[in-house]
């Protein structure tokens, strides 16, 4: 394991019209680490994920993956190797197959039926009919299905909102466990956003609580 | 009533029936606008100006139509088209308000559609123009530019709808690191299909349930039927690949005023 960090934050802040969202914030992670995030509704957790995924730029500040700044990466290979799921998780129409690959599938690569198999079965969704339409999927189903979609591109930095809060207990912890296991395996940093303060303690190593601007003010 | 103002406006009589008529048209205009309104469509206030804008053109374009026709220089012909070719993209920006840059999108694929599809057409002698330049490459330029204006604006109209209406599906393929094109290319791809069905359901009952324009003037006008009905087949290729063209051209400039550099999507969520 490298010592040096995967991701740094360096006193990020985002506005939106003039409404403060985020200010100053920090955080370093490290390979083989997960972070948790924490906070009230509304205090930017999921605004400071998009801004780690380069889907918005910072007002201020610095985002930096394997020490270089994300504005000097390639839009597409940096989220290829910076990876998140949104907190709803969006199904392309078409099948389950079809979803798993279709983050392989814009980077060209391709993978076998076994390898859907062995995410789904990490992520405790196997069996399941891959040729089965993906908008037919439950909650749950359908986040366990962007999670694997997720992780079949073996990313650098996996960045999760609310990844369990359509799961249930069982099945929220296998999940934990599942990622938790493959940090190592994919050298991987994890950022967790959740409301969920128990989850974040038993879940990550380091949390960062954020405070709900707007009220603060 | 009527024909005393008629009278006093000293309009020759030749015209005031035609005028009664088209008066009397707009009693359904009305009709038109009133179950607008009443279904809550809200495009009364474009039906009324485009009905007004619409006439005073076509009125002016019928004075000068004889000149046109007339004409035998190809540059002229072409600069005509081109003429139109740009009206036809500030019109698709005008129906568009809501939406930037649509004339940025619209202007290019509109004329590299249209007139490419019009010059191969002069040029593989696809069409016998010679006979009347003017009188043939117009109208027939004039359904080809018509047709790139619809499909163009419907195509932008759709991309950026979408783009609002699946902002999260759209940003959980940017996610995924897709880039603009290929987080779009459903959209384009049901746009440009959508697009097309009005024609392509006129080309599958052609000559059943529609008797388009182009023929009917032609065999009005004198033209052999059978030469007039293929004209009109040819016709239908144009707009189709002119068409395409066009969409295909209009959706990735459009791409530059749905996402920035970086490619994130700067569509701004629709107003509540």
């Amino acid at each position: 394991m490298s010592d040096s960090p995967i991701l740094e934050l360096e006193k990020v802040s985002m506005a939106f019209d003039g409404k403060q969202v985020l200010r100053d914030v920090s955080l370093i992670l490290h390979h083989n680490e997960t972070y948790g995030i924490t906070g009230p509704s509304g205090c930017g957790k999921s605004t400071l994920l998009r801004v780690v995924n380069d889907l918005l730029s910072p007002t201020s500040g610095t985002v930096r993956f394997q020490g270089k700044d994300v504005r000097e990466w390639n839009p597409q290979g940096l989220r290829r190797r910076v990876v998140m799921v949104p907190q709803e998780a969006k199904m392309f129409p078409g099948t389950v197959r079809g979803n798993l690959v279709w983050g392989l599938r814009v980077h060209g690569m391709t993978t076998e039926d076994e390898q859907l198999k062995a995410i789904l079965q990490e992520v405790q969704l196997w069996p399941i009919d891959l040729d089965g339409n993906a908008e037919n999927l439950s909650g749950g189903q359908k986040q366990r299905v962007a999670i694997a979609r997720a992780l079949l591109l073996k990313p650098n930095v996996l960045l999760l909102d609310e990844p369990t809060s359509a799961l249930d207990t069982d099945s929220a912890l296998a999940v934990e466990k599942t990622i938790n296991g493959l940090l190592s395996d994919y050298q991987m940093g994890v950022l967790i956003v959740t409301h969920n303060k128990e989850q974040a303690e038993r879940f990550t190593s380091k949390v960062l609580e954020l405070e709900n601007l707007s009220e603060a003010s | 009533m009527q024909l005393d103002i008629f009278a006093l406006l000293q309009i020759p009589e030749q015209y005031t029936v035609m005028l009664q008529r088209y008066l009397a048209a707009m009693i359904l205009l009305a009709v038109l606008i009133i179950i607008t309104k009443w279904q809550g469509i809200g495009i009364g206030n474009k039906l009324i100006v485009g009905t007004i804008r619409g006439t005073i053109q076509i009125v002016l374009m019928a004075l000068i139509l004889v000149y046109i026709f007339a004409l035998s220089d190809l540059i002229v012909i072409f600069g005509v088209l081109t003429f139109m070719g740009v009206f036809a993209a500030y019109t698709a920006r005008s129906n568009l308000e809501r939406i930037p840059g649509v004339m940025r999108a619209t202007l290019p694929a509109i004329l590299v559609g249209a007139l490419s599809v019009m010059a191969v057409t002069i040029a593989l002698e696809i069409i016998d123009w010679r006979s009347g330049p003017g009188e043939f490459i117009i109208p027939m330029g004039g359904m080809v530019i018509g047709n790139c204006m619809v499909l163009t604006s419907l195509v932008i109209d759709r991309m950026w709808s979408n783009a609002q209406k699946q902002r999260s599906l759209l940003e959980t393929a940017l996610a995924l690191g897709a880039t603009p094109m290929q987080a779009t290319e459903l959209t384009i791809r049901e746009s440009i299909r959508s697009g097309l069905l009005p024609n392509l359901n006129r080309y599958a009952s052609l000559g059943i349930v529609s008797i388009p324009g182009l023929m009917s003037g032609m065999i009005i006008g004198g033209v052999n039927p059978l030469e007039a009905a293929l004209y009109q087949v040819i016709i239908f290729i144009m707009i189709f690949l002119a068409g395409m063209i066009a969409a295909l051209i209009t959706s990735r400039l459009f791409l530059r005023e749905m996402f920035n550099e970086r490619a994130q999507l700067t569509v701004t969520p629709p107003e509540l």
